[in-house]
């Protein structure tokens, strides 16, 4: 029987009506990014429900604690404003859960109220409820405005506002600021893999590697290991060069820094997939004199090796896509580099610069795809135009596993939120090796298929 | 670039006020911007004429994200840059988060860098600070000077004393400072006195008293500004002297508010009120 | 063969007084509070306590007062939701074929989209089944500022002309209710416009009330006032019931539904688990409503008894003991031989492999110590569960319950309604006087009522240790600290506190959504929830956890 089984072939122009959204509120990547710093609680100005349900879908897709705290707001404050919530709760969380960092994002309803949060956070200094040396930084993430990535953008833009710091004219040589992005915290490692292997002092911020896949020990630490310190982030100021690692989440930080600390920056495609890692190594190389180790190059051709082994199953294979712009981007490019086609590519995050994007990736086979942004582009568009002419395979976040038993179409899951699979935190799919990974998963989805499908005469040991 | 927020109790006369002293400030050669932060969309009618502009809003919705500094500011009197926020009709909607809205937009199209090489930036705020949008041009990097227009009118010195509370606020964390209040006269008796001496109470001063002349209804229902109708008559020096005055002006306080019976006492003693017994 | 002598270890067992190693348990409570600001610490003083029991002259006990339902304090990491979470989540997402349109910005339609684990089971491919969707308008900043009516009409006519649902239901978010969009009056128009559609919306803005449990409040008010009696034509079947507070996540609802069915009770609606709107709507002609989770639904099982006349009892399904006692309790309600017959046959043909999987696991099992914070109900209904396989609850504690859920409802009268409670609308039912009918029992109605056997929630108090550790609301902060001093063998929680408890080497098991098992209630439920304790509590992963160096 059909899970989606309202879903039918007939494309309706909706103006009001999202159904299955390809993304969801800024909040969450506010909260996300701020666990990329070390030691800081994540807190939401708002209802308490925000806060759970951002917890509980990062801790649903980690599958690590998401710690955050909410200034519980009453039909009180959603009247006379938040500012004694918040008040009460920095001195709250500072007394109790002692972090270094409070990070305040705000919610649709404090952002409707219009509370200011700055004030709010000064008032709190002069109240005496934020020690000596600890800081509260905020940034506004109206929920109506935007989506996750967008939130995301917001809290990393703020740990430029908050601390950067340009201490000297003179650029700290080989020292580069990246900006990685909303991605696994493995792809946080991996990145800063090859920063170092580049010989390069990288400040990657936000960096939730060691926080959000940090190991079991018997004990529990509110603040990990992990995180960008404020030591790294106030030293991102005097850093030679930002790479942002995808315009939407990245971009905004990259282009605060310039104007607050004149540190250049280059916005870049996420390294997914060969090409935009190559991009990303030639960045680099700007920075280390422009040696690349033979590690990263033998990475590379280990990458071309297994796509040339590959090719065969790839060749003209038909892709659906849905998420986040700068994951969507560089994994169409990458597909396109496999000679695959992606056909049908869906974000709920509104912004026509997504489409300019993925028509500069697709070139000429632009016409062949169906590409669209904002709250209409949700996954019962995607479905209805998979009902109307099937694709091979499916690329995005657990939501597509209905329309993939629907339409018995295997999923390759990949984005946010993973929530029915457990280890995607841990293996990267940025980098010549998480491309490799990307093939590999691509190829056995395929290859099971043909597994499970092929009649018994044609059934092989070896492919 | 100085950024004056104007507020005062609604039908006090703020936009007219506004208006005219820009006026004389683009007389003066400054180049200014005036943000209408009224739902209305009519807090730039006398520098435009009248002319019925797209708010920033009604924009927003229209076109989406592709807004363009052009869409949405019109040059008016003496080269002085219009821009209406705009907002919802009455009883829905929200026109605080408009004003936030708003002015985060002009702030992202690059209105107030440099490059525009501004000399002021006015914020014309609805009558009263009711929501935390209204608040909004005042907060920290927005308006750095607030003056309040009143006038001897026991609400409108009321609502003056309200609004120098929203001030204190601000004031105590951020840049913000009150610049003066502006007396818009409704004739009462010992009126430049009185509000004198309310200024002087709030820690502030009376940057100008602003005579009632029937010449500024004129000028308004030709949809102009009294030095653009006619500026030799002696209203414009009025607001010439205005604008001097705030063009001038160093004293910028945190203020203290009254307490409701100091207002009383004062009104007393100006004969205003009579006592209670 | 009687159950009644099967002997299996007896829930209300005093227990030994709650003592850790050195620490007392006054000295552990106060170690919980130390770190709080003095306001907050003494508020969260009147929410920890011990339970002492006293036996006063007349030899009924007394319990000792709680705090409950009150503010989580701002800055507390707190397990709590929102009401919103309460209504469209809990009670009105299980319901296959109503359309749940929030209206709001999209961030609360997506984390209430299929992770509740509310499973349902359309009986053909024809029949209705939107819980795979989730709907919104995805409110955009202009909506905010130029209000959003338009765009909920419009919303609600698309979701109608693409899939004709029998119902629509719209739930306002936070900024709705701030910027004063009439849900209302745009669903009654609707409704009038659409003629077959049965459109109705629920003011669950999340910023009202202190938790779920205002949310759970609203949609019982509108279920009862938009569905419950619209179906004018008695159903037919016999011993007619209705099953309340049950959400059929991990399929609970379907082990009851065949548990009833097997024994010749006409189930006519669940609310909400593996529900329909023709339930809902017919619901008012049940003899008896059973309640299961009685914070989230007790309202309702009071207006029908009001307008309709059927009486509740509270039942648990939740513990194989229980379970018997459950149905048996029902079976004396209708007091007909041929259902208790086969009530008795029903438990007699499963206990024996209750008992058979109980004696193989209560070996490794018995003793070790549990702590329960969840829900508003389970926290109490699961200790039957761990006390059939010889585990204790020393600490356990509701998320959103009230004073009545902890204390037994005989506290009703002494609970305070503070502001928060109060702007959650309170109906005012009258008696429906064709359909009222005077409660059709069999048995002596008197005596029934003299014994308590209606509307009778004793609560958790009751059921626990002396001294054992009841903490409503309990923080991040107190959880860690208990797991620290107590180190508990298995610690019951949700999602948000899962993997920290898990780092502190305690197993934490889900009782939302089962960590993904289940089903968890009836005979059947029972000896899934043994296994997969026994394979928590004995898990090996705490062996391998320290490395040979270290």
């Amino acid at each position: 029987m059909a899970l989606l089984r309202h879903t039918t072939d007939d494309v309706v122009e909706r103006q009001a009506l999202t159904v299955n959204p390809a993304k969801t509120c800024q909040p969450i990547g506010a909260m996300y990014a701020a666990l990329g710093i070390h030691r800081c609680l994540p807190h939401s100005h708002g209802s308490q429900g925000c806060c759970s349900y951002h917890r509980s879908t990062l801790s649903r897709h980690y599958k690590e604690p998401a710690m955050a705290a909410t200034s519980s707001f009453t039909e009180g404050s959603s009247v006379f404003g938040g500012q004694a919530n918040l008040l009460q709760g920095l001195n709250t969380i500072f007394s109790v859960y002692k972090p270094d960092v409070v990070a305040v994002h705000t919610t649709c309803l404090s952002e409707t109220i219009g509370d200011d949060i700055p004030q709010i956070a000064d008032a709190a200094v002069a109240k005496g409820f934020v020690p000596e040396g600890k800081r509260v930084i905020h940034c506004n993430t109206p929920s109506y405005v935007g989506s996750h990535t967008t939130g995301f953008a917001n809290m990393t833009k703020a740990m430029v506002d908050y601390f950067s710091t340009s201490t000297t004219d003179e650029k700290i040589d080989g020292q580069v600021n990246i900006i990685p992005g909303w991605v696994e915290p493995a792809d946080m490692s991996e990145i800063k893999r090859l920063v170092k292997l580049m010989g390069l002092d990288g400040i990657t911020f936000p960096d939730t590697s060691g926080v959000l896949d940090a190991p079991l020990k018997s004990e529990y630490n509110m603040y990990p290991d992990g995180g960008t310190t404020i030591d790294q982030l106030e030293s991102t100021g005097d850093s030679a060069g930002t790479i942002a690692l995808g315009p939407i989440c990245s971009g905004p930080a990259a282009e605060a820094l310039k104007n607050k600390c004149q540190v250049p920056q280059e916005t870049l495609p996420l390294p997914i997939g060969l090409r935009a890692t190559d991009i990303f190594i030639q960045a680099l190389r700007k920075y280390n004199g422009g040696e690349v180790p033979a590690e990263i190059t033998a990475e590379r051709g280990r990458l071309v090796d297994l796509v040339s082994d590959m090719s065969q199953y790839f060749y003209g294979k038909t892709v659906a896509l849905w998420g986040d712009p700068d994951q969507l981007v560089s994994l169409t490019q990458f597909l396109v580099d496999l000679d695959m086609r992606p056909k049908y590519i869906v974000t709920g995050t509104p912004g026509k610069a997504f489409l300019r994007r993925i028509g500069e990736v697709l070139g000429d086979s632009v016409k062949e795809v169906i590409a669209k942004q904002g709250p209409q582009a949700d996954m019962l568009y995607l479905h209805q135009l998979i009902k109307r002419e099937k694709v091979d395979l499916l690329i995005g976040n657990t939501y597509g596993k209905y329309i993939s038993r629907d339409e018995d179409i295997p999923l390759l899951r990949h984005g946010f939120p993973i929530i029915d699979r457990i280890g995607h935190q841990y293996f990267p799919t940025t980098g010549y090796r998480g491309a490799m990974r990307l093939c590999e998963k691509i190829l056995d989805a395929f290859l099971d298929r043909q597994d499970r499908d092929s009649p018994e005469e044609s059934f092989e040991l070896t492919m | 670039m100085r950024k004056i927020a104007i507020y005062g109790k609604g039908g006090i006369g703020k936009s007219t006020t506004t208006q005219n002293t820009v006026a004389a400030l683009a007389e003066m050669g400054k180049k200014i911007m005036v943000v209408g932060c009224d739902p209305k969309a009519d807090s730039t009618r006398l520098l435009l004429h009248g002319l019925a502009q797209k708010s920033v809003l009604d924009t927003l919705r229209e076109e989406g994200e592709d807004v363009e500094l052009d869409d949405i500011r019109r040059e008016g009197y003496g080269n002085c840059l219009c821009v209406e926020s705009g907002g919802p009709e009455p009883g829905v909607g929200c026109a605080g988060r408009g004003i936030i809205t708003s002015i985060n937009m002009l702030e992202q199209l690059g209105a107030y860098e440099e490059s525009e090489e501004l000399d002021y930036s006015f914020y014309d705020v609805l009558g009263d600070v009711v929501c935390g949008g209204f608040a909004m041009p005042i907060r920290e990097g927005k308006a750095q000077e607030i003056y309040i227009v009143c006038s001897g009118e026991m609400m409108a010195m009321y609502a003056a004393n309200n609004i120098c509370k929203g001030i204190m606020k601000f004031a105590e964390s951020g840049g913000v400072r009150l610049g003066g209040l502006i007396c818009n006269s409704r004739n009462v008796d010992n009126e430049k006195e009185m509000i004198e001496e309310f200024a002087k109470q709030l820690g502030t001063q009376m940057i100008h008293f602003v005579p009632r002349d029937n010449d500024v209804q004129r000028a308004e229902i030709r949809k102009m500004t009294v030095i653009d109708w006619n500026s030799s008559c002696p209203q414009a020096d009025e607001y010439r002297a205005l604008a001097a005055n705030i063009d001038a002006n160093k004293l910028f306080v945190v203020p203290n508010p009254l307490q409701v019976e100091q207002l009383e006492e004062l009104l007393m003693e100006f004969g205003l009120l009579e006592g209670v017994a | 063969m009687s159950t009644e002598r099967i002997n299996t270890p007896d829930l209300n067992t005093p227990s030994e007084p709650f003592v850790v190693e050195a620490l007392t348990a006054e000295q552990i409570k106060e170690e919980l509070t130390r770190q709080y600001p003095s306001k907050v610490k003494r508020k969260r003083d009147k929410q920890i306590v011990l339970n002492e029991k006293k036996k006063d002259e007349s030899g009924s006990l007394t319990l000792p007062v709680i705090n409950a339902n009150t503010r989580t304090s701002p800055g507390i990491i707190t397990q709590r939701g929102c009401t919103y979470a309460g209504c469209k989540g809990v009670i009105m997402g299980p319901t296959r074929d109503i359309i749940n349109i929030t209206h709001g910005p999209i961030g609360c339609g997506y984390y209430s989209w299929l992770t509740r684990r509310n499973q349902t089971k359309p009986p053909t491919e024809e029949h209705d089944n939107y819980i795979p969707y989730s709907f919104s308008t995805d409110m955009q900043d202009e909506n905010i500022i130029f209000g959003g009516e338009k765009k909920l009409k419009a919303a609600i006519k698309e979701a109608y002309e693409m899939f004709h649902p029998k119902a629509i239901a719209v739930f306002a978010t936070c900024p709705v209710g701030l910027i004063g969009d009439d849900v209302h009056q745009a669903c009654r128009e609707m409704k009038r416009e659409l003629v077959d559609c049965n459109v109705f919306a629920f003011s669950c803005e999340g910023y009202k009330g202190v938790s779920q449990s205002a949310g759970h409040h609203i949609a019982n008010n509108g279920v009862f006032q938009n569905m419950v009696g619209n179906q004018t034509k008695e159903p037919k079947g016999k011993f007619k019931i209705n099953l309340l507070g049950e959400y059929n996540i991990g399929g609970d609802a379907f082990v009851l539904e065949e548990m009833f069915e097997k024994c010749g009770i006409t189930l006519l609606s669940t609310f909400s688990g593996n529900s329909t709107v023709e339930q809902f709507e017919q619901a008012h002609w049940a003899e008896l409503n059973c309640v299961m989770c009685h914070r989230s639904i007790n309202y309702v099982a009071d207006m029908i008894e009001k307008k309709y006349g059927a009486p509740w009892i509270k039942v648990n399904f939740i513990g194989a003991k229980a379970t018997a006692k459950s149905l048996r309790k029902i079976a004396e309600f209708f007091n007909d031989p041929d259902l208790t017959e086969r009530v008795e046959n029903f438990i007699t043909a499963e206990y024996p492999a209750v008992l058979k999987a109980q004696a193989e696991i209560l070996p490794r099992t018995e003793g070790k110590r549990a702590m329960l914070f969840v829900g508003g109900s389970r926290a109490h209904s699961y200790q039957e569960l761990f006390s059939e396989i010889g585990m204790k609850t020393i600490a356990a504690g509701y998320e959103f319950a009230h004073r009545d859920d902890y204390e037994g409802r005989k506290v009703l009268p002494d609970i305070k309604v503070d502001a928060d409670s109060r702007n959650i609308e309170e109906l005012t039912v009258e008696r429906d006087e064709e359909l009222y009918r005077e409660p059709k029992t069999n048995a002596d109605l008197e005596s029934l009522k003299n014994r308590d056997f209606f509307e009778n929630y004793k609560g958790m108090m009751a059921d626990m240790g002396e001294k054992a550790m009841i903490i409503d609301d309990v923080s991040h902060h107190e959880a860690e600290k208990l797991i620290e001093m107590c180190q508990p063998d298995i610690f019951c929680a949700g999602i948000k506190e899962k993997y920290a408890v898990q780092k502190l080497g305690v197993p934490c098991k889900q009782l939302h959504s089962y960590d993904y098992g289940g089903p968890y209630a009836g005979f059947q439920g029972a000896i899934q929830f043994y296994s997969d304790i026994d394979r928590m509590v004995n898990s090996k992963v705490k062996d391998m956890i320290k490395a040979p160096w270290e």
